[in-house]
């Protein structure tokens, strides 16, 4: 938790995607009072929202349209304002990657815990999608190491030194493993297929 | 002809707390009596007045009573952030306002409070800021376990690691507790430079007392200071003289050696504020606080409270209670309230304070 104050965020800026209305000025109030910047947008968010740190946006009359990126992809946290709890309104609004939520009407409670929740579920949610896209990638490394010790194998090595072989390869070519597998995989392919003269001696 | 404003009072005459809150209490009717007294006031204010004896599950039903009842719209009151917590709803559906004349720990800014004491940035940044090139940047923190104590320590924590100093412990005591012989042990131990001490009653006065025993000890003659954000002179005489040394923070402190330091003096200077801004305008109890506001200073009035988040404007003063009385080391000219901490310039990374050597 001791993240929070450090990451401060006075300063920020603020979009609230809502159609004009009484309700807002509460939200407003509260934000100036916690010190960001607000800007107000209807029925679209202009380009410029790109740059924001917040999106508050209409739960209720909302559509993909008036965001200049693609649901779910927003580059920023992004907190629902919510009336209606209509089943089919929640999705749209989860679709667009709602990171925190505010119930109607607005008023000056819950916005500094929106504002730290959203943050915090965005940079989770960050963190994650470039773990598991990291880790896919060592995925299907994992599928090309294990090929290119299945070639040391077939060429009368035992695991253990297949393994070893592929270290040391990685080793004198000074790339990691994973590249190390991928050039062997490669180079085995042509030299089964198309002998195009490049040759490894793989003993 | 003065008119007739009526006001609620909710403070605890007894209970864990009622050396604070009787010192708020008495504030309040010494600022009454004041205004009823001045003949340059269209106003006299009428108390209604209820006591929660400290016991938090009274504060709402009270409240709601004085708002449902009475034609009293501002109520003076409160000591704790649970008890104001409490009222807020209270506030929020019978349209009332509540003046809260005490120091509290931000991070609120409700629409229908009135903040009229201090804040972190007018009390505990201010205090840190002379306490670590002055004592030592070795820091000790001690609290009650609620959430004053907890969001001291942590705001506290962040400025002593931005100013390149440690934190040797951070501990909390249930409310009332004056079991304390581990921290007097850790203490003895670790030898910190000073001591942020945000215990309340008892567990406040427990702590103190055996600190001192502890100054007694070789070693220990000129050892850490405590410093402490919610002490005041209303508790000076609960302690027996244990309090000598400490050094406190806060808007006010008695000029000639009294006893109700800023917990009087502020629910005092509460009811002023109000009365200025009802006077000369009839009906005006009714309008939302920061519109009330906003009326004055186009008058040309110059009220503490700011009309966005309803804190007051106050001066941040450190003093060191000597032979019973607080002296003043230090003042800082009245500075806003800054109650979510988002417009303090952030203390530099390993920014080096030169100790001064006494």
């Amino acid at each position: 938790m001791s993240h929070f104050r450090t990451e401060n965020v006075g300063g920020s800026v603020a979009w609230i995607l809502h159609r004009p209305h009484p309700s807002i000025q509460g939200l407003v109030r509260q934000l100036e009072v916690i010190g960001l910047v607000v800007r107000e947008a209807w029925p679209e968010l202009p380009a410029e929202a790109l740059g924001a740190d917040f999106i508050f946006y209409d739960a209720d009359t909302g559509h993909n349209e008036q965001f200049p990126w693609a649901p779910g992809a927003s580059p920023m946290p992004m907190i629902a304002l919510i009336a209606s709890e209509a089943p089919g309104r929640l999705r749209w609004a989860m679709e667009m990657g709602a990171h925190a939520q505010l119930l109607k009407p607005l008023s000056d409670k819950g916005v500094y815990a929106a504002l730290l929740v959203a943050r915090s579920n965005f940079d989770l949610a960050k963190s994650s999608a470039a773990l598991i896209a990291d880790l896919q990638n060592r995925l299907s490394s994992r599928q090309t190491i294990v090929r290119a010790v299945m070639i040391f194998v077939m060429k009368g090595k035992t695991e253990a030194e297949a393994y070893d072989l592929l270290r040391q390869t990685a080793m004198a070519w000074r790339v990691t493993i994973e590249t190390a597998a991928e050039r062997l995989v490669a180079n085995h392919s042509n030299e089964r297929g198309t002998d195009d003269g490049r040759h490894f001696d793989l003993a | 002809m003065k008119r007739v404003v009526e006001i609620g009072v909710l403070l605890s005459r007894s209970g864990m707390y009622a050396a604070l809150s009787r010192a708020s209490r008495d504030g309040v009717l010494r600022g009454v009596e004041e205004v009823n007294a001045d003949d340059s006031l269209d106003i006299t204010f009428r108390v209604h007045e209820s006591d929660p004896e400290g016991r938090l599950d009274r504060y709402a039903a009270l409240c709601r009573e004085i708002l449902r009842d009475t034609p009293a719209r501002h109520i003076f009151g409160c000591t704790t952030s649970a008890s104001r917590k409490e009222v807020i709803p209270e506030l929020e559906r019978f349209d009332g306002v509540l003046w809260y004349p005490v120091p509290y720990e931000g991070f609120e800014a409700s629409e229908r409070v009135a903040y009229t004491h201090s804040c972190p940035n007018q009390h505990l940044l201010p205090l840190l800021d002379w306490a670590l090139p002055t004592l030592g940047t070795r820091a000790y923190f001690i609290g009650s376990n609620y959430i004053w104590g907890w969001e001291l320590a942590q705001i506290a924590r962040e400025r002593v690691l931005g100013a390149g100093g440690s934190v040797l412990g951070d501990r909390y005591l249930p409310i009332g507790d004056t079991e304390i012989d581990h921290i007097i042990h850790d203490i003895r131990a670790l030898k910190p430079d000073f001591i942020l001490n945000s215990l309340v009653g008892e567990s406040s006065y427990a702590f103190l007392r055996r600190l001192s025993a502890l100054k007694q000890e070789p070693g220990f003659d000129k050892g850490f200071t405590v410093l402490s954000c919610n002490f005041t002179e209303s508790e000076i005489e609960a302690t027996g003289g244990a309090a000598e040394g400490l050094v406190a923070a806060g808007p006010w402190f008695e000029p000639n050696g009294g006893f109700g330091g800023s917990f009087h003096e502020v629910a005092r200077q509460s009811v002023h504020e109000l009365a200025q801004l009802l006077n000369g305008r009839p009906g005006a109890e009714k309008m939302p606080l920061s519109e009330l506001l906003n009326t004055a200073i186009r008058a040309g009035q110059k009220p503490r409270l700011d009309a966005t988040h309803l804190h007051a404007r106050q001066p941040a003063i450190i003093a060191r209670l000597e032979n019973g009385r607080f002296n003043e080391i230090k003042c800082v000219a009245p500075v806003r309230a800054d109650p979510y901490l988002t417009h303090r310039s952030r203390a530099p990374k390993g920014d080096v304070f030169l100790k001064v050597v006494p």
